[in-house]
């Protein structure tokens, strides 16, 4: 099985976060700003930069507006989990 | 990427940034731009002292205090009453001594948080923030307590660093190493325009009276910190290292662009609280 887009992803974002020292047990709720994980825009500009590094693309840079959350960051790299596991039985 | 810590940093930098930024460790006031560094930065304190209109027997809260130099020299040569607050034991301890030697009763230095002071409401004539809120992420709290320790009739005096523009979030990506470097080598900082701040004052009450642009006449000051580097090159990187030493060097070079390209400069901003 290869390893989704979606999971490259939060794998990239993880090791981000661990480099930065912040908490990396995140879920798709959690906030990249303020009380969440406190980005300030530097950081978020080195996430960007770490994602399109990883994966050719990424929602800081592509989209009209910032991701707030970590699920809105794996979204613009494919549906959840779940969605993906459907779409991959239906292929 | 560090977790920053302000203390932390300032403790560990102290003695080596006095050797590199000079005796007050701030940014110089410059007229010609030949003069020396001290005499600059003397003139950016005087321009300070000027706008708090400072006289005998007022007292003075100094936010973001540093070593004590400008406190010192405020008791010593204006007659005011001092308390020199920062987040850094170190800096409490040096600025302590720094008064002991001079023979000073006037001014005094605790351990305390620019943005939640716990000072009494209304306990002081003037409040001085030279060169400190752009390492106060709670920009809004910093003026909100200086506004509420201020008596009727106080006068609050900040310079600082700040931002002249806008910066897209794409130029800040593409220039990120850039300002990864300056947080390396000055810590976590934040530049908000001067626009900014006078904003926050007049929401808290305070009248601006003025707000000035200083972009150009501190732009020497690089200079002069470069030459400082290589003047004591040895002592500095005894004490941070070569790799900090380099990062010093090479941030005084991204902030001399910055002050060119216009995205960076320097402001002065005097209020009064309405008596």
């Amino acid at each position: 099985m290869t390893t989704s887009r979606r999971d490259q992803a939060l794998a990239a974002l993880q090791s981000f976060l661990t480099g930065a020292k912040k908490p990396a047990d995140v879920d798709a709720a959690t906030p990249l700003f303020a009380d969440g994980l406190g980005l300030d825009s530097l950081e978020t500009a080195e996430l960007s930069a770490v994602l399109e590094d990883a994966l050719g693309e990424d929602p800081f840079s592509a989209a009209d507006e910032m991701p707030q959350t970590v699920g809105e960051v794996l979204d613009f790299y494919g549906a959840s989990a779940d969605a993906g596991e459907s779409a991959a039985a239906a292929l | 990427m560090e977790t920053y810590d302000p203390a932390a940093h300032y403790d560990r930098v102290t003695e080596a940034w006095g050797l590199l930024l000079g005796e007050e460790l701030h940014y110089g006031l410059f007229t010609t731009g030949e003069e020396p560094l001290a005499r600059a930065t003397a003139a950016l304190t005087e321009a300070m002292i000027d706008a708090a209109r400072l006289g005998p027997g007022l007292s003075v809260l100094d936010v973001g205090c540093g070593s004590g130099a400008p406190a010192c020299r405020l008791a010593q040569e204006h007659g005011v009453e001092v308390l020199g607050i920062t987040t850094s034991a170190v800096g409490v301890g040096a600025a302590t001594e720094r008064a002991r030697g001079l023979g000073l009763e006037g001014a005094r230095f605790e351990q305390r948080d620019g943005t939640a002071n716990e000072l009494p409401d209304a306990s002081f004539d003037r409040v001085w923030v030279m060169e400190s809120s752009h390492l106060m992420p709670d920009r809004e709290a910093l003026v909100a307590e200086c506004a509420r320790v201020l008596r009727p009739g106080g006068r609050m005096v900040l310079c600082d660093l700040v931002r002249r523009r806008e910066i897209p979030f794409l130029e800040l990506r593409s220039r990120r190493r850039e300002f990864a470097v300056l947080r390396a080598a000055f810590g976590a900082a934040r530049m908000d325009p001067l626009s900014s701040y006078a904003s926050l004052a007049s929401a808290h009450g305070l009248q601006v009276d003025l707000e000035r642009d200083i972009t150009t006449e501190t732009r020497p000051t690089f200079d002069r910190w470069l030459a400082n580097a290589e003047a004591h090159r040895a002592e500095v990187t005894g004490i941070l290292g070569e790799q900090s030493v380099a990062e010093f060097e090479e941030s005084c070079r991204i902030l001399e662009a910055f002050w060119d390209d216009g995205t960076l400069g320097y402001g002065i901003l005097a209020a009064g609280k309405p008596a």
